[in-house]
């Protein structure tokens, strides 16, 4: 069962839960805030593309493009209204704070778009498969692959070399120190959503190719993934959330090929017994982060 | 650690919670009010995972009011919809119901499956009322488990399994079969069995009952197992819904499995038609409620008019039609009856065959249940788009 075919699909669904992990570990790092509407941002890009694609004339890449931005903007709007008002109260404010957000946006779409799946177009290669031998793979998982590494890389590049990116670092180690070097907090909070928001939007183009629609409640699946690859990778850093999201996918598939018909239904059980496991036993996750302060406003 | 912990709790917690979770309220809806009227109660879920199907019945309820008062109403008098949000949670759902009843409702339209509308109906007995859900399918929903006022409009379960069985088997030839079930809600979990129940009976052969559970979003391992069965089956039958239907059929089709794919009520969804496109919607097969076109409704262009001048787009999806339907009969039975007293209507309601959109309709009496005899409306996609196939009646139905 382990063939071509298998490695391939497990490596592209590996990446994609990687982007999706990395999204919310961003916030994390910063703000030591689950961000529980990071799966809206998700659904608002799928959404997105569903209403841009209601125009043909319009080329795929213009829709995807306009689609990410649209999903960082929505990041970024919700900072601004929603987090920042809270940031310097308590954990749990900032807590249920995302838990609105959440709330409010699926109930926006479902009120103004409707309640059922809406269908979002695709460009033609996204539904084309790709024979290698025996193994038949979309070409979609390939594409995702490639544009997880030119993230990755990108990424990396950004963090490391730039301004930016070392002031976000330095502020997921210490903030407060951070602050009195005089880097703006708002400043560096604001480019963390917008930075999750854009790996949302990428996330959300492959999460909804697979399906090609859309509805309201299609982040909550997305959220529960990256939550839980995140604590098995570890939450206190990026590398960490890509190995999760790299883990959670080889460990789903295997899962997937290895148990009976009978109990696949328990597969989702069978990885919520894995991070049990890890929260007893390894709970800095795989890859241990540096030392990490208390969250402060 | 613990913090993380308590937000593994918390999360999985919510993931229960939040979907019931939504906007309220209270709204008056078709139907001017003056002087004396008679109140239909919807209790449907306008928000929630129960409203896809829900939403759009209340709309054809909406319209069904207004084509009423145009005609003068029920027994002369005028007729006046009050819906409340039954948010897509069993509890609320009875609660607004209950409501409903203690605003003068004179029948309760419950919603559409028997987990959710169940608590909707059980108020309307508990007050002497007659409930009927629009597209209840289960065999549960009628007067043996939730008293002999209760009907659902829709088809059971037992008739939606039979009628693609028999189909597959007499008409195509089909003589084997993969069946895919969604074990997520008790709709596709009998549907699946019926289906299999009847398909056997006619001679077919079942090569394997696979599980999918909706939320996974991956058939990975549905598509290995298939692909490595020793002969290939004739078809696949899916009984799941949307949003996964789409993600499983299409995955399916990316990855070169080319058999026709058959199912349920629940494949009638302009969503899944457009998600699977003309490059992957060809070969589904479904029955269902109704169908979109004058073919299966002479007097449907008319109708359609009425709805875009009402909603300002022409109807998007067959599940407005048992909406519409389910205030049509009920105000014919009222009619009958010659009252609206709960139960004067239910017996005129058992004793009448009623000619609707969504098909003729027979039920039995409160005894055996209120088992419906109804035809189901046969579809099949081509290239993205739906083609009627015609009514049809199986030769016989599994016991529920």
């Amino acid at each position: 069962m382990i063939d071509l075919e298998f490695i391939i699909n497990t490596v592209s669904l590996g990446s994609l839960y990687a982007l999706l992990s990395l999204g919310l570990v961003f916030v994390y790092g910063i703000l030591k805030l689950v961000n529980f509407a990071y799966g809206e941002y998700i659904m608002v890009a799928g959404y997105a593309m569903h209403v841009i694609g209601q125009n043909r004339g319009i080329p795929w890449y213009v829709t995807m493009a306009v689609a990410v931005l649209f999903a960082a903007v929505v990041s970024y709007g919700t900072e601004l209204v929603a987090f920042r008002p809270v940031r310097t109260k308590s954990l749990t404010a900032m807590l249920v704070t995302s838990f609105a957000v959440s709330v409010f946006l699926q109930n926006v779409v479902l009120i103004t778009i409707s309640p059922r799946a809406r269908a979002v177009p695709l460009p033609a290669f996204f539904s084309q498969t790709l024979t290698l031998g025996t193994a038949t793979i979309p070409v979609r998982n390939l594409v995702i692959i490639g544009t997880t590494i030119v993230l990755l890389i990108g990424l990396t590049f950004v963090m490391k070399r730039t301004v930016l990116g070392i002031a976000m670092r330095a502020a997921a180690d210490k903030f407060t120190t951070t602050r009195l070097m005089g880097v703006p907090a708002n400043l560096v909070i604001s480019a963390t959503f917008i930075i999750s928001g854009l790996l949302a939007g990428v996330v959300a183009i492959f999460w909804v190719g697979r399906s090609a629609s859309v509805d309201p409640l299609i982040g909550a699946a997305p959220l529960l993934i990256a939550f839980i690859a995140t604590v098995m990778g570890g939450m206190h850093s990026q590398i960490g959330a890509v190995i999760g999201g790299f883990v959670y996918g080889l460990l789903f598939n295997i899962l997937s090929i290895m148990l009976p018909a009978t109990m696949i239904s328990y597969r989702d059980a069978f990885m919520f017994v894995i991070v049990i496991l890890f929260l007893l036993f390894r709970p800095e996750g795989i890859w241990r982060g540096g030392y990490t302060e208390e969250r402060v406003g | 650690m613990k913090r993380l912990a308590g937000l593994l709790v918390i999360v999985l917690m919510l993931a229960l919670v939040v979907p019931g979770c939504g906007t309220t309220d209270e709204e008056p809806t078709g139907g001017e009010v003056s002087g004396e009227e008679i109140i239909i109660g919807a209790a449907l879920c306008q928000t929630g995972i129960q409203a896809p199907l829900d939403e759009p019945a209340l709309r054809g309820a909406q319209l069904a009011v207004d084509d009423l008062n145009a005609a003068g109403g029920i027994l002369g008098k005028k007729v006046k919809l009050v819906a409340m949000d039954g948010k897509s949670d069993p509890v609320t759902v009875g609660n607004v119901a209950k409501q409903l009843v203690e605003q003068g409702a004179a029948a309760i339209i419950a919603p559409s499956d028997f987990d959710f509308g169940g608590p909707a109906s059980r108020e309307a007995q508990n007050a002497g009322l007659v409930g009927i859900s629009p597209c209840a399918s289960s065999p549960l929903y009628g007067s043996a488990a939730l008293g002999d006022k209760q009907f659902t409009m829709s088809m059971w379960n037992t008739t939606m399994g039979a009628v693609t069985a028999e189909y597959a088997y007499n008409e195509k030839g089909w003589r084997t079969v993969y069946v895919i079930t969604d074990d997520f809600i008790d709709y596709t979990k009998s549907l699946s069995r019926y289906f299999i129940i009847h398909f056997e009976s006619l001679g077919g052969e079942v090569f394997f009952e696979d599980t999918y559970t909706q939320g996974q979003a991956d058939v990975s391992a549905q598509l290995a197992r298939i692909k490595a069965l020793p002969e290939q089956p004739d078809f696949i039958y899916i009984s799941s819904y949307m949003p996964d239907l789409a993600l499983m059929i299409r995955t399916l089709r990316e990855s070169g499995v080319t058999q026709p794919v058959v199912g349920g009520d629940a494949y009638d969804d302009p969503g899944l038609f457009e998600a699977l496109g003309e490059q992957y919607g060809s070969d589904v097969y479904f029955d269902t409620h109704g169908f979109l076109s004058d073919e299966a409704n002479p007097e449907y262009s008319g109708w359609a008019e009425r709805y875009e001048a009402k909603f300002g787009d022409a109807p998007d999806a067959v599940w407005i039609m048992p909406g519409y339907d389910v205030v049509m009969l009920l105000a014919e039975a009222m009619e009958i009856a010659g009252t609206t007293d709960g139960a004067e209507v239910a017996k005129a309601m058992e004793e009448n065959t009623f000619e609707l959109f969504t098909g003729t309709l027979e039920w039995s009496d409160a005894a055996s249940g209120h088992e419906p005899n109804k035809a189901a409306a046969m579809v099949e996609l081509v290239g993205g788009v739906p083609n009627f196939l015609g009514w049809v009646i199986p030769d016989s139905i599994p016991a529920p």
